[in-house]
């Protein structure tokens, strides 16, 4: 009786020993999404099929290029509530040739168009500034329209504390 | 709000619209312009109102849903022209700010109209004067 209670400890304890190798063994791969850098792919780097349909709604099948637009965003916004965007553009404008419109998009908001800035040449040469609200981590993206058609984008992934939008 | 830097506030409240929380009035506009403006510079026009900019996601104390209710349209007028339009939705934060370029070529009022999904229209306006 009393060397079956002994070998029973043992064997728990040894099952415990083995369980908490297991543990420490397992963790390190379940925890490894968290350790990629933010700038490696994750499963929050695709495209939302939202902003895909809001995009092909809007701007059809033209192209949209990476460039010459600035998003300026905080990559750590603690408070989604209150994020300050910056948007800027650093091709000189002409009268030919001027930012006709800003876009921005935030992929995992409820309404992933959050916001569209529809400028004129009276309103070349500077940025536009807004706050905005994020409801969790997620890829802010910005397009300028130029009065051409041509369109630029720029994307940066904003890390959110507090949900701003419910 | 103080007094007025620039422009005078007309500011309309729309009968039964809700208040934000804590009872302030929902509505009262700003624009603010640099106070030395100098012939074909670019000014910033920065415009801010007071609005709760309700996403309709969350609840009060009491458990009620806050129903949506948010500016969705904004546009900005100098002297007849119209030079910027605005289309937002409720991803605007409370209070929506937002600064934007101008090129001041002449001596006209900046005027600016913001509403809301509820009908509420509210409207700030600033001169530009040059020294």
């Amino acid at each position: 009786m009393h060397d079956d209670s002994g070998l029973s400890r043992r064997m728990f304890l040894r099952a415990g020993v083995l369980g908490a190798v297991a543990l420490a063994g397992g963790r390190p791969l379940a925890a490894a999404p968290t350790l990629v850098p933010p700038d490696l792919a994750g499963p929050d780097d695709e495209m939302t099929d939202a902003v895909r349909t809001m995009l092909a709604r809007r701007f059809g099948s033209r192209p949209i290029r990476p460039g010459h637009v600035q998003l300026d965003i905080p990559v750590d916004a603690p408070d989604g509530r209150l994020v300050p965007v910056i948007l800027d553009i650093d091709l000189p404008p002409t009268p030919e040739s001027y930012v006709s419109a800003y876009h921005l998009i935030v992929d995992h908001n409820p309404d992933v168009y959050v916001a569209g800035f529809h400028l004129t040449p009276a309103c070349s040469g500077g940025f536009v500034e807004t706050r905005i609200k994020m409801r969790r981590t997620s890829y802010v993206r910005a397009i300028a329209e130029m009065n051409t058609g041509e369109l630029w984008s720029a994307a940066v992934k904003v890390f959110v504390g507090l949900n701003g939008c419910g | 709000m103080g007094e007025p830097r620039s422009g005078v506030a007309v500011t309309f409240t729309i009968p039964g619209a809700p208040l934000s929380e804590g009872g302030e009035r929902v509505g009262e506009g700003k624009v603010l312009i640099p106070g030395q403006i100098a012939r074909d510079s670019i000014i910033d026009v920065r415009a801010l109102l007071s609005h709760p900019m309700d996403t309709g996601f969350f609840r009060d104390a009491d458990g009620k849903p806050i129903p949506a209710f948010f500016v969705n349209a904004v546009t900005v007028s100098y002297g007849v022209e119209e030079v910027a339009r605005f289309e937002w939705t409720s991803g605007i934060s409370r209070d929506p700010y937002v600064s934007f370029p101008l090129v001041a070529t002449r001596e006209a009022p900046i005027r600016v109209v913001w509403k809301d999904n509820a009908g509420g229209v509210y409207e700030q306006t600033a001169t530009v004067k040059f020294a």
